[in-house]
């Protein structure tokens, strides 16, 4: 026994195993790294918009799924030179490893983007923030706590699985050791040294998962960061954010004919609504109304089917060709062009960043603001907000009323011009509603032009300058809240105020 | 592993045709065709000049190709040997390249390894894509426990038994065709086990989960020695068989100088030398023959 261990010791460092060892982890790791790469755009091209690039990626997992890894080693390093390129056993080993690898990882990676909550991507496109940069900062981080492990699952069994390549005389750690049995007969303590080997490394590969898995987890990565600028206290932390341009008269916002469709759903009939600068619009009307999806076409988050929307005179992300509207394929660029703040009924912070780099990500990734210029802006909003304290805390350490004021503060880090509400309490407790109209009451007070989507009627009559109220797709009456609120002329109206006014008058 | 090597041993060789042959080449009056002239490289074999010959072996065959004990990075055996004295006459620097048995044929059809030298058996399908140069003839051994318990001395002795082989070798498909005499005889046929590779094979046996190990006769030969007292040689079943080295159709050069090698170091005794110190019968060597189809 005492033998047996020795000699097994005596082949674990015999430097013809671990030569071959070596070999293992260097075609692992290179393999890995171009799977990894090439994974990741199979795995947007799975998730794209263009059906002939999802085929693409589709086939390509499939075939390289489908057939032995074997085979592919012994095309790629046989078959090629009749082709005129020939390969060494290591490239092509790399290559062979690293095209199968891309198959696996572009699922696993895949599975990770759709594990986060498209609301993310939503907030992103809403701040002006391009595909990849989203991707970047926002998707892949969030994406890898749910990577990380099946990527480890893999780069063990390739550095396991490299032992295939000795088909194509790849002498890696396996092939060496059977080498040796094959000499020597001695199976037991030979295999045991190879083994003792593929322990240390895959040992190496749980213990980066772990230091990666610790990374990219908030709760663990976040450090607190000491604050720049005692937060500003008095009220006049509006007039840093609202501009007010011409005259209250001028036309912001124009809605002409919109019309959209959901499959063969029409949830716009044919809107038109005119929003004055300075002007507060509130937007009421039953679910399924369409009141939402107006305020996602103003800024371009849907393509409009019909009709036209202008802010400012321009058109967010269209250009008009032959007397058609065609989206611009920059709309992102649009989006950040036009400065348009969008507060979510869900939030939708990022929740990997704490709630000063939720606010801080769009002016320096997006404007290219100067960090320190930014990160004082945004305490000095959170002062604003009434949550300086709480600068550091991630958003799920937060109240629904603190969440939702952190992403007001986020919304107006990018000094917009134009804000959208979309149901920023109905998702909130009761006793948290106030904290949110609050803030948004200041902003009306501040004279920044807004659209609100709210059922919240006494709000909507202390704050709006006109009540809208929309049913199926279509605007049915408008006008000063107390002649909307108080003596609505459509029967649909009063009825809908009835369900809700009772909660809150 | 080198169970794919067992494939291309045996032969029921012609006794009489392998004295004749064995006349033949080596008659002095040959001996100046056959001299070793390295230094006459580029007139002999133009192609070859300046190249490092490339042989593929998958170094767990022994006594064909294995690992030096006393330095695994260097590969020994007969075909090993026999591959250094062949390319050392023509004056060519040979280097092993070592991978799965089962990769070297299609890497020397592609131009990856310039010679397949592995004891890859000749058969008239492998010589539509290679040109092999014969060496030797092959020869199955029947591999029993210590002492042959059960007294086997013929594939007849083998109905009803457990007896493993190689996966796709010749030793096989032997045992399959002994099994269909069997049933056809009216006794139970042979239980046959399928190993992955040799070292499984003969492990079968060393636990008693088999009765026999059929391979190659030169590797049950050099077994039984390595673990004197385990394993007995019950029986050999010539084959007929040609063991070759195979070379990519088109590269005369080199297959030149494979059968040139051969017929030299055969002229000059080396080639006696080389099986005898890999311990290998003599008697299973053939005259050189070149066969292309």
């Amino acid at each position: 026994m005492r033998e047996a261990l020795q000699e097994t010791l005596s082949y674990a460092v015999a430097p013809f195993l671990l030569e071959g060892a070596l070999t293992a982890i260097e075609i692992a790791l290179l393999a890995m790294l171009g799977g990894l790469v090439f994974g990741l755009l199979l795995a947007m091209a799975r998730v794209s918009r263009a059906a002939p690039l999802r085929w693409v990626a589709w086939f390509y997992i499939w075939f390289m799924r489908g057939t032995p890894v074997l085979l592919q080693l012994v095309l790629l390093y046989d078959a090629l030179p009749s082709l005129g390129i020939k390969f060494d056993s290591f490239t092509t080993a790399v290559i062979g490893f690293a095209l199968n690898q891309a198959a696996y990882s572009a699922e696993i990676i895949r599975g990770g983007i759709l594990s986060v909550n498209r609301n993310q991507s939503l907030a992103a496109a809403a701040l002006g923030m391009k595909p990849f940069l989203t991707l970047r900062r926002i998707i892949l981080p969030q994406a890898m706590r749910a990577i990380l492990p099946g990527m480890s699952n893999e780069a063990i069994s390739l550095i396991k699985g490299t032992s295939v390549a000795s088909v194509i005389f790849v002498n890696e750690l396996t092939f060496r050791a059977q080498q040796i049995v094959g000499q020597n007969f001695k199976f037991f303590t030979v295999f045991a040294a190879a083994g003792i080997l593929y322990l240390i490394m895959t040992s190496a590969v749980a213990a980066l998962q772990s230091y990666l898995e610790r990374r990219f987890n908030p709760e663990t990565r976040h450090k607190e960061t000491p604050l720049p600028a005692a937060p500003t206290s008095d009220r006049s932390w509006t007039a840093r954010i609202v501009q007010t341009g011409a005259g209250p008269d001028a036309a912001f916002v124009q809605c002409k004919g919109v019309h959209k469709r959901y499959g063969g759903r029409e949830i716009l009939r044919g809107v038109d609504l005119t929003v004055a600068r300075g002007e507060v619009v509130v937007v009421m009307g039953p679910s399924g109304s369409g009141k939402s999806t107006l305020l996602r076409l103003i800024n371009h988050l849907e393509a409009l089917d019909g009709g036209e929307i202008t802010v400012d005179g321009k058109y967010v992300g269209y250009e008009k060709r032959d007397g058609v509207l065609r989206p611009q394929s920059d709309v992102w660029r649009a989006r950040a062009e036009a400065r348009i703040g969008m507060v979510f009924q869900s939030f939708n912070l990022f929740d990997h960043f704490s709630a000063l780099d939720n606010i801080t990500e769009a002016p320096v990734q997006v404007y290219g603001e100067a960090p320190d210029a930014a990160r004082a802006l945004a305490v000095s909003l959170l002062g604003g907000v009434g949550l300086a304290h709480h600068a550091n805390h991630l958003p799920h350490r937060l109240s629904g009323g603190q969440q939702q004021r952190v992403a007001i503060a986020r919304a107006l880090a990018v000094s917009p011009r134009l804000m959208l509400f979309d149901e920023p309490t109905s998702a909130l407790d009761p006793e948290l509603v106030g904290e949110v109209l609050a803030v948004i009451r200041e902003l009306a007070e501040a004279g920044m032009t807004m659209i609100v989507v709210t059922h919240e009627v006494r709000f909507a009559r202390q704050v709006a300058d006109r009540v809208i109220f929309m049913d199926e797709g279509r605007v049915i009456e408008e006008g000063p809240p107390e002649q909307v609120l108080d003596n609505p002329t459509q029967d649909r109206t009063r009825r809908f105020l009835n369900l809700v006014g009772p909660r809150q008058d | 592993m080198g169970i794919t090597s067992v494939i291309k041993l045996s032969a029921p060789c012609c006794v009489g045709l392998l004295a004749m042959l064995g006349a033949l080449w080596a008659t002095p009056a040959r001996a100046a065709e056959t001299a070793c002239e390295p230094a006459k490289l580029a007139v002999k074999y133009p192609s070859l000049k300046g190249v490092t010959v490339k042989v593929g072996q998958d170094g767990e065959s022994p006594p064909f190709s294995h690992r030096d004990p006393k330095d695994f990075s260097k590969i020994i055996g007969l075909d090993a040997d026999l591959a250094r004295a062949v390319f050392a006459c023509a004056g060519v620097p040979v280097t092993f390249v070592t991978g799965s048995w089962s990769g070297l044929i299609p890497a020397a059809m592609a131009g990856q390894i310039d010679v397949m030298w592995d004891t890859l058996l000749y058969t008239p399908e492998r010589a539509k894509k290679l040109d092999f140069v014969v060496y030797m003839g092959a020869v199955t051994g029947v591999m029993a426990p210590k002492g042959n318990p059960k007294n086997l001395k013929s594939l007849g002795d083998l109905c009803g038994l457990k007896v493993t082989a190689g996966l796709g070798t010749t030793q096989e498909a032997q045992l399959r065709d002994a099994a269909g005499k069997c049933t056809a005889a009216g006794k139970k046929a042979i239980d046959i086990i399928t190993a992955p590779d040799i070292p499984a094979g003969i492990r079968l046996v060393q636990n008693g989960r088999a009765d026999a190990f059929s391979t190659n006769k030169a590797l049950v030969t050099s077994m039984a020695e390595k673990m004197p007292g385990v394993f007995d040689i019950a029986f050999e079943i010539e084959t007929g068989s040609k063991i070759a080295a195979g070379v990519a159709k088109g590269r005369d050069d080199l297959r030149r100088a494979i059968f040139d090698g051969l017929r030299a170091i055969a002229a000059d005794g080396r080639m006696q030398k080389i099986f005898a110190d890999n311990r290998i019968d003599f008697a299973t060597a053939r005259a050189p023959e070149v066969l292309t189809e």
